[in-house]
């Protein structure tokens, strides 16, 4: 019996999934190296992801929704048309998008007098929203549909894992906020499942003051008041610090942009403040697994060639592939 | 009661059927228009008349249904009001005032079941309230007079929970005379009032007003104390229950054990100690607290290693490693459930970091640590370095007035003032602490109350802040920081403390759901999960099982003075079946039509009440009129059609499935549209 529940955990969903995978602003822009660790990892675990042909920005939540609803609503039901369109779920890797789409897609199937607006003026341009897509994260993908459990009998290493650095987790704030629509089992407070995760690469997850705290980037912030939006980078910073962080782990284009420039902006601007400059590397939560699952460093995008410049990584990740033993 | 002449019915003559529909004020006669239905109902076969009052239940309303029974004008009653569970009772007892078969009543919910639920559509109401009375009065037509039957209450109550309320009723109950059974799942008597330091807002200490009732209800002489006991099952009806009572193994010889305590003393084991809440351990060999009634030891077996230590210091040779549960059969005429409450499980709220953080207790904790006997001798001490906290948040409503899933949405109704309470208690011997309570709004609604909070507000210093705590971490010294909005001065604020309460709210028993099983209560049982009572205003302690009623904290969230309340009201019940001696069962039993019955014996294992015997002689099934319920499980089970029902045979059921399917009952083949 115990055999059989084994095996069973062990394999994968019989059927393939599919995904249509939506990028956002931020990662085609800024970081693409998050999708390309994104897909060679669900590569790696069989999940096929499909381009969106034609998606445009999500709409940002904290942009667009502060300014009009409406607009709001009408683009993103416009994006999640595209994957109603090729008859999938929309995977997506910031937790910007994650809100605003599910949010959106929340609204339009509770809201009828919304749905019939917003389907109006997608008329217009032969399109039609019909609520037959669910939004997720690729985080709750992982974590709900194919387990922790599972990825770590994928990991290249098993017990005796080279990789063994202390985690600086940033969960985000639209990851885990409101609670009631998201798959977390009602949990805001204190959740634990994106620590789950990292964890089966091998690593250590440290629990340090306010882990919950925002970035600073989020809302607009970063936009309207960016030395304000960097205060709280620089208290983030020094919180992980103070707990001896070897690698920032993110699940947020936008919040990895924050604590990967943020830091060579804090140590300009607050440079009285700070007792020392911050140079803690960052890695997306799917670079760290594909490391686990064996997937070639370069693949990855922890590689950056010596010759680019003005380009991230910000804060060189060298240190942190030296002490996994990854020549950078 | 004095017996009143009834009118001889045969159930055989033409009904005259008078039709009464009710207006309930404006809750039907404001959606329906009545006068009209009551010209529809004067349409309908039989029907002497239609008739219509604001107020159906009331005296002038039971009035006219006597005076027109007393004419003779009509022999069957049919009322269109509200719920049968509201108000059956009252209208059949005026039919049988009036001579009348209280059986040859008919009641259609045209309250409930229309116009309260259909208010916005008037030609739809009206509509649903014609099928309702159509359908009354074609059950009315065959209605048979039946008789009550009447049977003998033992006089003995069953209290299950020995907290403040099991304890109450129990001695209310011996004192009048009756033999109480108290069962006690616990080696001690007292409940959570026990655990408690002080009571609000006399500030009486809570053991000095509860050991004394603890002592005295052990030592009564019409109460039979079983602690460390269960009821396994239940069977039997109002006045004639029996009981399984399962007697936990002590591991002690209860008889021999004179309390000396060199058990414990010599025990080397050390395991978490429930009534400390985990803040003390106890001893595998213990005594919950020094006060506990009965004063005899028990071994925790789940945590003994049987060392054999005990066995060779006990002076009476009372250890018994091999005690083996034992179980009573007792017989009942009422039944009490006192079984009270859990505390809410502050680590749900994971905000507040409960089991996280050393220094963050909860209310109860307090109170033990507030307690003379508690962990600490009554000095509050800090768990994380023991140091005496000179700065403490309370934060209220935790696990209450939480709408996300991981609290209970409603107030749990003692929590503002144990917390005041507390508050004020660690003032008066730390003069200097500094205090503060979040609040979300303060409910101090009893007597005495509000006077009490805001005396501790202005001569205590004691500081009420009007917000929910966001979030709380802990620093370095392990002090906790609190996180929060001052919503009346719209200021953030964070406040460094040495200890952190959390004002947790009451649950219901996690084993709610088997206790309702038990005793047969599961259909009470209401959203917010605690057991239900009859009627929320009228029958307060009474549950839907006849003969079983309900005191304290099982019904909901309450303080001490309105559970002593409740189990005094429940005693008083308890008293008046059991005083009076008889009481009548409903004649809606099933019988066997012995030219009928084959002897296939399929509906006795089907019966859930055991009601169905075998006569070997006769070869048939035989049903105990006064075991059976009336549930008519067997009725549709007999393949050869040989039991009836009273009052809900299928010759009464069949003409209402028709009437509703049918327009016109006298042209039976025209249908409906």
């Amino acid at each position: 019996m115990n055999q059989k529940k084994k095996t069973r955990e062990n394999e994968m969903p019989p059927d393939k999934m599919k995904f249509a995978l939506f990028l956002g602003c931020v990662i085609p822009n800024r970081y693409s190296f998050i999708e390309r660790a994104t897909k060679s990892v669900f590569e790696k675990l069989n999940i096929e992801l499909i381009e969106m042909d034609g998606a445009s920005c999500c709409p940002a939540p904290g942009v667009f929704r502060g300014f009009d609803i409406d607009t709001w609503l009408v683009i993103g039901a416009r994006n999640i048309t595209i994957a109603e369109e090729l008859g999938v779920d929309i995977a997506l890797m910031c937790n910007g998008c994650y809100g605003s789409l599910l949010e959106v897609n929340h609204t339009l199937k509770t809201d009828k007098k919304k749905k019939k607006m917003v389907n109006e003026h997608l008329a217009k341009i032969g399109r039609e929203y019909k609520g037959t897509s669910k939004i997720r994260h690729v985080i709750d993908i992982l974590y709900n549909d194919i387990g922790a459990e599972r990825i770590k009998q994928r990991t290249k290493y098993g017990r005796k894992s080279p990789l063994n650095l202390k985690l600086g987790l940033h969960y985000g704030c639209h990851l885990t906020k409101p609670s009631d629509i998201r798959p977390w089992n009602q949990e805001s407070e204190r959740p634990t499942f994106f620590d789950e995760l990292v964890e089966v690469s091998g690593c250590k997850s440290l629990n340090y003051k306010d882990k919950f705290l925002c970035c600073g980037a989020g809302g607009g912030v970063r936009g309207a008041f960016k030395e304000l939006s960097l205060d709280y980078t620089r208290e983030k910073l020094e919180n992980m610090t103070k707990a001896g962080v070897d690698v920032i782990i993110t699940a947020c284009p936008f919040c990895h942009l924050q604590l990967d420039l943020g830091q060579v902006e804090v140590n300009n601007i607050f440079k009285d403040k700070i007792s020392a400059p911050f140079n803690i590397p960052v890695m997306y939560f799917t670079q760290l697994l594909g490391l686990a699952l064996g997937i070639d460093a370069e693949e990855l995008g922890l590689i950056r060639s010596p010759d680019l410049k003005g380009v991230p990584p910000f804060v060189p990740l060298k240190p942190v592939l030296k002490k996994i033993g990854i020549k950078g | 009661m004095e017996d009143i002449e009834e009118i001889e019915m045969s159930g055989r003559e033409i009904p005259k059927i008078g039709v009464y529909i009710c207006w309930c004020g404006i809750n039907i006669g404001g959606v329906v228009d009545v006068p009209k239905l009551c010209e529809y109902a004067e349409t309908l076969p039989n029907v002497t008349f239609g008739k219509e009052y604001k107020f159906m239940c009331s005296d002038i309303g039971q009035s006219m249904i006597m005076d027109d029974i007393k004419e003779g004008t009509i022999n069957r009653v049919v009322v269109a009001s509200c719920s049968p569970r509201m108000h059956e009772l009252t209208f059949r007892r005026a039919c049988r005032e009036a001579g009348l078969n209280q059986f040859l009543f008919e009641q259609a919910n045209i309250r409930e079941h229309c116009t309260w639920v259909t208010m916005d559509d008037v030609p739809g109401a009206t509509k649903i309230a014609k099928d309702h009375i159509r359908m009354a009065i074609a059950k009315a037509q065959k209605l048979k007079p039946l008789k009550v039957l009447k049977v003998k209450v033992e006089p003995a109550t069953l209290v299950v929970g020995a907290g403040i309320a099991g304890i109450n009723a129990a001695l209310d109950l011996g004192n009048s005379g009756y033999k109480v059974y108290l069962v006690e799942k616990t080696p001690t008597v007292g409940g959570h009032m026990a655990q408690l330091d002080k009571t609000f807002p006399t500030m009486d200490c809570s053991s000095c007003i509860t050991t004394p009732k603890m002592s005295e209800v052990a030592r009564n002489p019409n109460v039979e104390l079983l602690t460390y006991s269960t009821v396994e099952s239940l069977t039997g009806y109002v006045g004639n229950f029996q009981a399984r009572i399962k007697k936990n193994p002590h591991y002690i010889d209860q008889k021999l054990c004179t309390g000396c305590g060199s058990c414990a003393e010599s025990c080397p084991i050390e395991c978490p100690n429930e009534f400390d809440l985990g803040m003390k351990p106890k001893k595998a060999a213990y005594l919950s607290f020094p006060q506990a009634v009965p004063g005899q030891y028990t071994i925790d077996m789940n945590h003994c290693i049987r060392c054999g230590i005990c066995e060779e210091v006990c002076p009476t040779g009372a250890i018994r490693y091999d005690d083996k549960p034992e179980y009573i059969d007792i017989t009942i005429g009422t039944i009490i459930l006192a079984t009270g409450y859990d505390p809410y499980d502050a680590t749900r709220m994971k905000q507040y970091g409960f089991g996280i953080y050393p220094n963050v207790v909860t209310a109860l904790q307090m109170e033990r640590l507030l307690s003379s006997f508690g962990p600490t001798g009554g000095k509050v001490r800090r768990p994380s370095d023991l140091k005496e906290p000179e700065t403490i948040v309370f934060i209220q409503c935790v696990g209450s007035r939480e709408f996300t899933g991981k609290g209970r949405k409603y107030c749990s109704r003692v929590c503002c003032m144990y917390a005041t309470k507390q508050a004020r208690s660690y003032k008066e011997k730390h003069p200097k602490a500094k205090i503060y309570i979040f609040y979300i709004d303060i409910r101090a609604f009893g007597k005495g109350y509000e006077e009490f909070y805001n005396d501790a507000g202005k001569n205590y210093g004691i500081v009420f802040i009007r917000g929910r705590v966001s979030e709380v971490y802990e620093t370095e010294d392990h002090n906790i920081v609190v996180r929060a909005e001052d919503t009346l001065i719209q200021r953030q604020l964070e406040l460094e403390v040495d200890l952190l309460v959390l004002s947790i709210g009451l649950e219901p028993r996690s084993d709610i759901d088997d206790i309702a099983r038990i005793f047969n209560v599961t259909a009470t049982k209401t959203e917010d999960g605690f057991l239900m009572e009859a009627h929320p205003k009228l029958r307060p302690v009474d549950t839907l099982t006849d003969g079983i009623f309900v005191a304290g904290t099982v019904v909901g969230p309450k303080d001490i003075p309105d559970t002593v309340s409740q189990a005094k009201a429940a005693a008083s019940s308890a008293a008046t079946l059991m005083a009076r001696g008889e009481v009548e069962i409903e004649p809606y039993y099933s019988t066997v039509l012995d030219f009928r019955c084959a002897g296939c014996k399929s509906c006795i294992g089907l019966c859930p009440y055991k009601a169905i015997t075998f006569n070997e002689l006769k070869k048939i099934a035989v049903i105990n009129e006064i075991l059976c319920k009336g549930c008519g499980t067997c009725v549709a089970a007999c393949p050869s059609k040989a039991i009836v029902q009273n009052h809900f045979g299928d010759d009464q059921i069949n003409p209402i499935i028709e009437t509703a399917i049918l327009k016109k009952i006298n042209k039976r083949e025209v249908k409906v549209e």
